[in-house]
């Protein structure tokens, strides 16, 4: 926990102002206030979540878009040999 | 339905391609949510597999059909999931059940003119053999489009737990059983 908060004060930071819903800022004010940390802190953490959920939702995507460019424009007997399964005609071609 | 947050799963050659070739929205969804949570697990034998399908079209095809199988080729390659390799475990287990089970427990693929050659079918037979044990030495359920190969493993394992020690069961996963 130590070493984690050692880390955490090694992120390089930057001030910035922000507008945000009141209600969204009331319920980190909150949690901020149960947890015994400011403010800063409980934003940073749900941003940083947020913005990691954004970027798996980009990769998922992408590997979607990338299977289907991998596997489209090809005949079932294509496909089949894609799976490791190899037809040939009786003369071997 | 399958929880696609239980993952990590082992994806199978056929499986790989019917997710990725399928258009259903609940395929895709289920495929999202999957991915949101793991990567994409592949033995190292399914990319030979699918390495050597792709070769072999593009020896097989007209020059201007050539860019669009290297095209796919690429596409693959840039989405490889987690690749795990034949280490010194699978290659036991397999050699295992290759043992037990010499022979495919159903015959050579045909479709229309064309037919898989009995050397074929044997290797492709070997290869799901590797694919299991690396799945049972990972102890991953196989998410697989193939049942009369991977259940006749499955049941072998079961026959023959000392063969197996420690290891076991071979978790399977039908394609169509995911949503």
């Amino acid at each position: 926990m130590g070493r984690k908060s050692h880390f955490a004060s090694q992120v390089k930071k930057q001030r910035t102002t922000v507008t945000l819903p009141t209600e969204s800022l009331r319920e980190a004010h909150r949690i901020a206030r149960t947890r015994r940390v400011n403010l800063s802190t409980v934003i940073a953490e749900a941003l940083s979540e947020g913005l990691r959920q954004q970027t798996t939702a980009e990769r998922s995507e992408g590997v979607l878009e990338g299977y289907k460019k991998a596997f489209a424009g090809f005949t079932d007997e294509e496909m089949a040999i894609l799976d490791g399964v190899i037809l040939e005609s009786a003369d071997g071609r | 339905m399958v929880d696609p947050a239980s993952g990590p799963f082992l994806f199978d050659t056929s499986a790989e391609s019917w997710l990725g070739r399928s258009g259903e929205a609940e395929v895709r969804a289920w495929l999202r949510a999957y991915l949101s949570h793991c990567e994409i697990q592949l033995s190292a034998v399914t990319v030979i597999e699918r390495i050597r399908g792709y070769g072999l079209l593009w020896r097989r095809a007209a020059a201007g059909r050539r860019e669009q199988i290297e095209a796919a080729r690429v596409e693959y390659l840039a989405n490889l999931g987690r690749v795990w390799p034949l280490g010194g475990a699978d290659a036991v287990v397999a050699g295992e059940i290759m043992a037990l089970l010499p022979d495919p427990p159903t015959p050579p693929r045909r479709s229309h003119q064309l037919t898989e050659s009995r050397q074929e079918r044997l290797a492709r037979w070997r290869f799901d053999a590797m694919i299991a044990a690396t799945a049972l030495v990972l102890n991953m359920p196989l998410i697989h489009n193939n049942v009369a190969d991977f259940e006749a493993i499955r049941s072998a394992i079961e026959r023959f737990p000392r063969r197996f020690p420690k290891l076991g069961p071979l978790e399977l996963i039908r394609c169509g059983a995911l949503v």
